[in-house]
């Protein structure tokens, strides 16, 4: 190649760069840019005006989402009950009692702050009203539309402090600003609820807190914020406003080939919707050594190593019992751990906070027994308020990850069943108001409709959460020899051969035994060659 | 005293011998890790270089077979029971009295029948114990294919394989002391490298 | 002769490996904390704090940020930086010592390991002092004991509160820290 040909192919090389630089601008170039979504929410008429009130935004919804409500109506976001299509028992939060704040019932002023809805205060609340129905909840994109416990539900209209006595303010809610920018629910819109359960950040779940809004790809793979940016949709794949992949239903040992996304599918977030239940790329020598471990584990168990792995961290234990004590001034007190968690509330009693936990592993086929409302209990042992069943080996059963929550919660020594406390609420009997269990415990029980000897003690409750999400990159998931070794992860689990942790005493001792022999025998009889060739070697010697 | 050499091992056997006694090795260290004996090279590593060993055994196991029945030395693993007490009293007591050796190796006979019996055991034995569970156990995620997942358990696979390994690890300690039984204490191993026996006569 | 020269040099490069193999181990310790990091943490600071001897909080390190930033993930650490102008400065001083800045200040760490357990890792400041020489040795024979009284922890204390550091980088600990440790 001579200087000229160089020099010609320098020339072709600038052209087309400056063919590139100056390319005429397309059509599209010309135009704004692409609008998110197809309606502008903000010039709509019927949306620009003041709303009194969350029922007067969603009346201006229903006006052409026409069948939203009716869709929502449905689901258990609004009803908070669940029917168990097997006992035909009655779940969801409206009839259960939890780990945590126990059970709803006589405190929906506090608890609806979470209801997709307006107005629920008590038993009379109408839930076939259409206008009951929060719409912003799920569809604010401004992240200003705050409701607070004690306003059954609706929204903040006045500022007010919150929590009283705190000088923290909670600003009113701009309801037509907040309408006219409503947009597909985002991690926030879900997280609102979902990251907050039982009262605060991080508390319940374990696997569910606000560091979710914008995670970094170390804490969710599909969350990453710079990276996959998954919505909470994007695998609870929402159709008419029927939210998938609910604790209800779960799909807990999918097996078979992904569903390409658009095809319909009942479990759309179990992960092998997507990667199916062979998703481990390998040397083929190694013959599926990977793959092979999903007929026994869920793919959160590896690749949850650990949940709460941030700051936030999750609460691991309650103890009512300890609720109701006063400070030394006879006044109640809250006390909080050296990382600023909760640790003692005279209105709750104590808590145990951590992050970055290790779950605990059980087999888990999906299905969940749970405590009910005035269902017996036997106070001997640690009550179990919901139980994962599935046995050991089952195959329609995986061994899962859990956060087990354990604590002390009330209960009738007489008639031995948990028992239903009011709690929240300004009135005289509300625990949290006046520190009084008994009538706590009788406005609770008499609200309940259920029986109550007047007598009540604390009994060592647990309760397990599958942990599903904060799915570490597949770098970070649990190492092959945190399991296959001798006290490993899923030590006590059952149901599995471990290689490196499970063994044959008699086998090994005995293996060892004739080993060690072997050994022994080749030195003694070796031990008498040496000596024999010595002695001979003197003898032959004639020094 | 006069020296006789003969020639014993050709190539491609010393090469089977060594490269397999390097991979056995190799799989007894990475297999005991596998078991949870010690940690060495953390269980996923062992675990890998297990099977990848396994696999270059099975090659090699292919064209020694191969090898065995083209040349015919396969032949040297048929079993007698002649002069097998004479061996057994030769290594009980005549080896410490400085006896002759009553077998002599020929290029047609290298092995003595001692040798042969305990050859055909590991053959016939050993071998089919490990190969057996450990092709099940390496197969395991195709146990439904095969059509075995109904009735074959992993525990099953994995103690045999154990046992398996335990008389294989049993028998190379032996190996390894018996090769220090000829005229000198590594003549054996000199041999198995060379090729060449150098025979002592009396 | 060859048998007793051969014997000398595999026993002397035996114990090289073995030095080899547990040099690292002897520079620095292990303990296990019954309590959560950030408690561990905080009663550590408040130790330190209490500890007189012009020992200062200097600041708290998270070396897992910058790896968690780049999509990794990792179990917890907090470094507690602390430090004593006592032992310093002379140390400082000294132009034979003064490379042993690299050491200061003071660092106790605090990290989860994956048998879900908190750690306390320490320098073992008494082995190194050792090392260099007199004066060295005398001052980390202080810090030493002055270290053994950090790790004691009184669990029928409540949990104390995590000291963070302030803005800038100095630690929480007021006092001997804001001197400039």
């Amino acid at each position: 190649m001579n200087w000229k040909t160089l020099a010609r192919a320098a020339a072709l090389l600038a052209g087309l760069a400056a063919f590139g630089a100056q390319a005429v601008p397309s059509l599209g170039d010309k135009l704004p840019r692409v609008a998110k979504g197809t309606a502008d929410h903000g010039k709509f008429k019927e949306l620009q005006r003041v709303f009194k009130s969350g029922p007067d935004v969603t009346k201006a919804c229903l006006a052409c989402h026409t069948d939203a409500a009716q869709q929502v109506q449905h689901t258990r976001h609004w009803t908070w009950e669940v029917v168990d299509p097997k006992t035909g028992q009655m779940l969801g939060k409206k009839n259960l009692i939890n780990n945590f704040c126990t059970t709803t019932v006589s405190n929906e002023k506090d608890c609806m702050a979470c209801h997709a809805g307006y107005g629920w205060q008590d038993k009379s609340f109408d839930f076939s009203r259409e206008d009951n129905v929060d719409c912003l909840i799920c569809h604010d994109s401004t992240g200003t539309y705050r409701k607070l416990p004690g306003d059954a539900g609706h929204p903040v209209y006045v500022r007010k402090e919150f929590p009283a006595g705190s000088g923290k303010f909670v600003e009113a809610v701009d309801l037509a600003t907040v309408a006219q920018k409503v947009a597909m629910p985002s991690r926030a819109n879900c997280g609102s609820c979902h990251f907050f359960g039982a009262g605060g950040d991080g508390t319940k779940h374990g696997d569910l807190d606000s560091s979710l809004k914008k995670p970094g790809k170390h804490l969710d793979v599909h969350m990453d914020a710079a990276g996959l940016n998954f919505s909470c949709v994007a695998c609870h794949k929402t159709v008419d406003h029927q939210v998938p992949g609910s604790r209800y239903e779960f799909a807990a040992s999918r097996s078979g080939p992904p569903t390409p996304r658009g095809k319909y599918d009942a479990e759309p977030a179990a992960c092998q919707a997507c990667h199916g239940d062979k998703p481990h790329h390998e040397n083929p020598l190694l013959m599926d050594r990977l793959n092979v471990h999903t007929d026994k584990l869920a793919c959160q168990t590896c690749h949850v190593p650990q949940f709460a792995r941030n700051a936030i961290g999750t609460e691991k234990s309650w103890d009512w019992s300890t609720a109701t004590k006063m400070g030394p001034e006879g006044k109640p007190i809250v006390v909080k751990d050296s990382a600023g968690r909760r640790a003692f509330d005279s209105k709750k009693g104590n808590f145990a906070w951590d992050s970055f936990l290790i779950p605990e592993y059980r087999w888990f086929n999906g299905k969940v027994a749970f405590k009910t409302l005035g269902e017996k209990i036997d106070p001997a042992g640690v009550v179990e308020i919901n139980r994962p069943e599935g046995k050991p080996g089952d195959p329609g059963a995986r061994i899962w990850p859990f956060k087990v929550h354990r604590g002390k919660q009330a209960y009738d020594p007489e008639l031995k069943n948990l028992l239903v406390v009011h709690t929240a609420g300004e009135d005289h009997t509300a625990l949290w108001h006046n520190f009084d269990w008994p009538k706590a415990i009788g406005t609770g029980m008499q609200t309940a409709g259920l029986p109550w000897s007047g007598k009540y003690d604390f009994v060592a409750t647990e309760m397990s959460w599958p942990i599903t999400h904060m799915v570490a990159p597949k770098g970070d998931a649990v190492t092959c020899a945190q399991c296959h070794t001798g006290e490993g992860r899923l030590a006590g689990v059952g149901g599995v051969w471990l290689p490196g942790q499970h063994r044959n005493a008699i086998i090994d001792t005995m293996g060892w035994a004739v080993v060690g022999l072997a050994l022994l025998g080749t030195l003694i009889h070796g031990g008498i060659r040496v000596c024999v060739l010595c002695r001979r070697k003197k003898g032959t010697n004639p020094q | 005293m006069s020296t006789n050499r003969i020639f014993l091992y050709k190539r491609y056997e010393r090469f089977w011998h060594w490269s397999q006694a390097a991979l056995v090795i190799f799989m007894l260290i990475t297999g005991f890790e596998i078991h949870g004996a010690y940690e060495n090279f953390g269980f996923r590593r062992a675990a890998d270089l297990h099977t990848y060993a396994a696999w270059t055994l099975l090659v090699l196991w292919a064209f020694t077979i191969f090898w065995q029945f083209t040349t015919g030395e396969w032949r040297q693993y048929i079993p007698t029971l002649k002069k097998v007490d004479a061996m057994i009293r030769y290594y009980i007591l005549g080896i410490f009295k400085d006896a002759p050796n009553p077998f002599q190796k020929t290029s047609v006979k290298k092995h003595n029948p001692l040798q042969r019996l305990a050859y055909l055991a590991l053959l016939a034995f050993v071998s089919p114990i490990i190969w057996g569970s450990g092709i099940f156990y390496l197969g395991y995620a195709y146990w439904p294919d095969w059509g075995v997942d109904a009735w074959l358990s992993l525990e099953a696979v994995a103690l045999t394989h154990t046992i398996g390994a335990f008389m294989m690890l049993t028998f190379f300690f032996v190996h390894v002391y018996l090769t220090t039984t000829g005229h000198t204490p590594f003549a054996h191993i000199k041999t198995m490298i060379t090729g060449w026996e150098e025979e002592e006569h009396h | 002769m060859l048998k007793l020269i051969i014997g000398i040099v595999l026993g002397a490069i035996l114990s090289v490996v073995a030095i080899w193999q547990t040099a690292g181990k002897l520079m620095f310790e292990e303990t296990v904390s019954p309590f959560t990091v950030e408690e561990t943490v905080a009663r550590i600071q408040h130790n330190v704090q209490a500890a007189g001897n012009g020992w200062a909080l200097f600041g708290l390190r998270y070396p897992t940020r910058p790896v968690e930033a780049e999509g990794v993930s990792v179990l917890p650490v907090i470094a507690i930086e602390a430090c004593s102008p006592k032992y310093s400065g002379p140390i400082l001083k000294d132009d034979r010592t003064r490379f042993l800045s690299l050491l200061m200040p003071c660092k106790i760490s605090v990290y989860k390991k994956s048998d879900g357990k908190v750690y306390i890792g320490t320098m073992n400041a008494g082995l190194i002092g050792k090392l260099f020489g007199p004066l060295v040795a005398e001052t980390m024979e202080h810090v030493v004991a002055d270290q053994k009284k950090f790790l004691e922890f009184d669990p029928t204390k409540p949990a104390p509160a995590l000291i963070l550091p302030k803005a800038g980088g100095e630690g929480g600990g007021g006092g001997a820290a804001a001197g400039g440790c």
